[in-house]
């Protein structure tokens, strides 16, 4: 694999932006400073401070494009901004009680909360200091840079804090320039942007296993070509020779001869369209396969991002768009492209003044046809958004059609679905007085070529019939028409390559993605004893919100404990980067004293059990979703663990059992059912962790009660989290973590927290209250 | 619920930071420090905005900032324009997809800019016919409010990734 001069340079570049050391010392920075930038930290830093580090901005303090930059000593902080009086603005750590990143919306703000000694720098507030303004694309930067300030303040070693600022800014580099994608480590070559030369490139990597099938068929396709050469040929002999002077034998000899010329033509034409079609399907097929593995190896974050309708559009839609390109390349431009080549070779032969009047049409096609190309792509893109849009309403509204129903939308949801593929086919319509008008120039175009062939060569014939015969000129004829036959198909071929080029892309879009970390690779310990530990762990779905700050716990092999929240508070999220569903946090998650980001995800995953709020159930038999993802189990294994998840006696009694076969989503069961079937999967599974995200929400007492029993089957010896709003669930808990906000405030015993009175407390009361109002309310039901 | 709304002069606002204001009722009541945010930051630039205390508790909504006295609409409409940094854009320079990223040129309301798309899908979207909201790979807002608005060029550059 050889790295591109180019990139190499720019990635040693970024890696180390190539900043001189600022009076003989080094420092840390995201960009490289001007002389102008220089300059005023030469002004403004007093020789006896010693630079850290520097971060470029983009936002005055007023929100303009601008530059901006925090330049960070050992004894104070300084803000550049052309905007502030003077140009800069500074402050001491000593003053600082909090430091923090207020994030806005596109841009955030660094404050600074101080104790009273600090009144001379507050703007408007007499308790902040709104110190620097920036875009998010700096806002991670600052966040390190915040808990640098902040720790330094409160008397943390500068050169521990350093180590972490560096990580910050290496993070930095970790990213490719090009791509955005995340290196191997920082400054290495980005593996996506080296090969990723050309599209067709990568399509024909698909076409190699077939190349022996696809080389007998060219071979095939070159003697159906050669035939189809001789019937003009044969036709001038007619006209010229055998008729007019009549010659029988010649004729029947003649006769035969073209017989037997269709006979191979078609023959082998018939053979080598099956050979053909066989192999278009076998790649098609492949290529399916891999954009739909590589769509269940693509983390949470993709799909976060993208749409279900316009994934399935891909894997369905555009693999189908390619098998018809393929196919019309494989069959259609080799024919094409031979019977190009032999026309003009023949007609070359027979007259060459008239094969290049024949000519003339052609520059005026492939012109043609180079503005059609440019104009007609953006078209295929918009047709693609447009019917990705449609698709999107499709998985939408039709597994959700009970809603619809329940709440008399029909009317709705078809005019939605009628706007949409309005759209779709408003564009449609547009691309398409393109993508007919320009065939029929073409053809025009052709046309008016033969005219010319018909006007210059019949004037040749009645002047000089020894130089052009009758025949020949028909038989020219026919090679014009049959030459111009290839031409046409070039000349539209730009049309279907340009919808397959943008199939194409999309589907490399998947294939190209960064996948969630390789399965079967990193550690892969015994036995996870379950041992779990968060150390600072920082996590935003996107930069417009933090959604865990600084998270920091212990949780001991055999724990149970319950997280509580109020809904938003990130509960949920610290299961899913427990789940490796986002890897992409600040900190380090521990299990068993390794970074779960260094364990093999498929051993990993295969360690925990995960029985969520809402169940999900494939349209398969109860048999096959209790045993999913495990291979060859034991019918009794299944019954056990349906019997420990207290779902044996439903099943059993249901006519086909445990052959029942769901709908899709589990249709066919209660709630309550298809949360037992989730335990059920999850004692089959025998996890060493065990997370549980709210299993007993929205169920009656009853079935409440049947559930815990099996929880509480489930989770011996376990180390379990537990998501839960209900005291009950959290009964056997014997470790509470509070989550507010993104933080943990409090955590311990539930004795303990109940003792502090705070926020656990408070919840706990809340519940009781309701859960003492809801059983009154089902008493009275009863009643 | 009682959620309190607030209309014409049923609230006097005091400045008290770059996003943040006190807010006196008519009867007497105060509140400080609130941040007057959006409920609706795409489709509706001047209604329902909320107030929200330091704890992320709201105390009031204002139904239509048009609807107050000149004096406090500066104040709240001074807050939005502090919290909400959506440029727009006025003018596109070049634009051009490499390796999936989009990268647009821009001239905009707050200066020049270059937004990097990652994921055309997702980061480019078309509104009722002709605004175009702009989402780059960090996350940051732009807007095109109009796109019959832009010159020709400009919708030219743009208008094959719409």
């Amino acid at each position: 694999m050889t790295i591109d001069a180019n990139q190499m340079k720019e990635q040693t570049e970024g890696n180390f932006v190539g900043n001189a050391p600022f009076r003989g010392v080094k420092y840390s920075s995201n960009k490289k400073l001007t002389d102008e930038d220089l300059q005023k930290l030469e002004e403004r830093i007093p020789k006896d401070e010693e630079l850290k580090f520097v971060i470029m901005g983009d936002l005055n303090i007023h929100s303009r494009y601008a530059k901006s930059f925090l330049a960070v000593t050992n004894k104070m902080i300084y803000g550049f901004d052309d905007s502030f009086e003077g140009g800069v603005k500074t402050h001491t750590y000593d003053k600082v009680k909090k430091a923090y990143v207020k994030r806005c919306y596109g841009n955030a703000i660094l404050v600074f909360s101080m104790d009273e000694d600090g009144k001379e720098f507050v703007d408007l507030s007499k308790e902040y200091v709104n110190f620097i303004r920036f875009s998010y694309k700096v806002a991670s930067l600052y966040d390190a840079a915040a808990n640098f300030i902040q720790s330094v303040a409160a008397g943390k070693n500068m050169d521990d804090e350093m180590q972490v600022m560096e990580a910050a800014f290496e993070k930095q580099f970790c990213v490719c320039p090009k791509c955005g994608r995340t290196l191997i480590r920082p400054g290495a070559p980005c593996m996506n942007c080296q090969s990723k030369n050309k599209i067709i490139k990568k399509l024909a990597a698909y076409v190699m296993p077939y190349k022996w099938m696809l080389l007998f068929c060219m071979i095939l396709s070159l003697v159906t070509t050669a035939v189809s050469l001789v019937p003009p040929y044969m036709t001038q002999m007619l006209v010229d020779e055998v008729l007019p002077n009549g010659k029988k034998n010649m004729l029947i000899g003649c006769v035969l001869v073209l017989l037997g010329t269709y006979l191979i033509q078609y023959g082998v034409g018939s053979v080598r369209s099956y050979l053909l079609k066989i192999s278009g399907d076998r790649i098609v097929a492949d290529l399916r396969n891999d954009v739909y593995k590589k769509a269940q190896l693509l983390p949470m974050r993709f799909y976060d991002r993208t749409s279900t309708g316009s994934v399935i559009n891909r894997i369905s839609g555009d693999t189908s768009t390619i098998q018809a390109f393929t196919l019309r390349v494989t069959q259609e431009v080799v024919v094409q492209f031979f019977l190009l080549i032999g026309i003009i070779v023949i007609m070359f032969v027979m007259n060459w003044q008239l094969a290049l009047l024949s000519l003339v049409p052609v520059p005026f096609v492939v012109v043609g046809s180079r503005i059609f190309g440019k104009k007609i792509h953006p078209f295929y893109r918009r047709i693609w958004r447009r019917w990705s849009a449609v698709s999107s309403i499709l998985t939408d509204t039709i597994p959700g059609i009970r809603v619809i129903k329940a709440f008399t939308n029909e009317k709705r949801s078809v005019q939605n679905f009628e706007a949409y593929n309005n759209e779709w086919l408003k564009t449609d319509i547009s691309a398409s007085r393109i993508t007919t008008l320009f065939p029929n120039i073409v053809g025009f175009v052709v046309t008016c070529g033969s005219l010319l062939i018909w006007g210059v060569g019949g004037k040749l014939v009645i002047d000089n019939p020894d130089f052009i015969s009758t025949g020949l000129l028909v038989s020219f004829i026919s090679y014009t028409s049959m030459f111009y036959g290839p031409v046409n198909f070039f000349a539209n071929f730009n049309d279907s390559y340009q919808n397959a080029l943008n199939s194409a892309e999309r589907i490399l879009d998947i294939i190209d993605a960064e996948p969630e970390a390789d399965f079967a690779q990193g550690k892969h310990p015994d036995k996870l004893q379950g041992k779990i530990e968060f150390r600072n762990v920082n996590f935003s779905f996107d930069r417009s919100k933090k959604t865990l700050s600084n998270v920091s716990l212990v949780i001991e092999p055999g724990d149970i404990v319950g997280i509580v929240g109020t809904t938003g508070a990130g509960k949920s999220t610290l299961i899913n980067l427990l789940m490796r569903y986002y890897d992409n946090y600040d900190g380090e998650i521990l299990v068993d004293g390794i970074n779960i980001r260094d364990i093999d995800m498929e051993f990993y995953r295969s360690e925990i059990g995960y029985v969520q709020q809402e169940p999900m159930m494939f349209h398969d038999s109860i048999f096959q979703n209790i045993a999913y993802g495990c291979d060859n189990v034991p019918v009794e294994a299944v019954i056990n663990a349906a019997e420990v998840a207290n779902a044996h006696e439903f099943i059993a009694r249901l006519p086909d059992a445990y052959d029942t076969v769901l709908g899709e989503r589990g249709t066919g069961l209660s709630g309550g059912e298809r949360q037992r079937l989730s335990i059920a999967r999850a004692v089959l599974k025998n996890p060493s962790i065990l997370f549980l995200d709210e299993a007993t929400a929205s169920v009656d007492s009853e079935t409440e009660s049947l559930i815990q029993d099996a929880i509480d089957r489930l989770i011996r010896g376990r180390t379990t989290l537990m998501i839960a709003h209900r005291l009950s669930t959290l009964r056997k808990a014997n470790k509470i973590i509070v989550v507010d906000k993104g933080e943990i405030i409090e955590m311990g015993s539930p004795e303990e927290l109940m003792a502090l009175k705070g926020k656990y407390y408070k919840l706990i009361q809340i519940q009781t209250m309701s859960d003492q109002i809801r059983k009154t309310k089902e008493e009275e039901r009863f009643d | 619920m009682n959620r309190l709304y607030i209309e014409h002069d049923m609230a006097r606002f005091t400045r008290k930071d770059i996003t943040l204001v006190d807010m006196e009722l008519y009867d007497g009541r105060k509140y400080e420090n609130l941040e007057p945010r959006r409920l609706f930051p795409i489709s509706g630039l001047d209604k329902y905005i909320t107030l929200l205390d330091q704890e992320g508790i709201e105390r009031a909504i204002i139904r239509d900032v048009r609807t107050l006295p000149p004096s406090e609409r500066e104040i709240i409409e001074g807050c939005l324009r502090e919290y909400y940094l959506i440029p727009k854009v006025t003018c596109i320079n070049t634009c051009e997809e490499k390796y999936g990223v989009l990268s647009i040129d821009v001239e905009t309301d707050r200066g020049h800019a270059v937004i990097e798309i990652r994921n055309i899908l997702h980061g480019l979207k078309l509104l009722y016919g002709s605004r175009v909201l702009l989402r780059d790979g960090n996350d940051n807002r732009y807007e095109i409010p109009d796109l019959q608005k832009l010159d020709k060029r400009s919708r030219m550059l743009i208008d094959s990734f719409l």
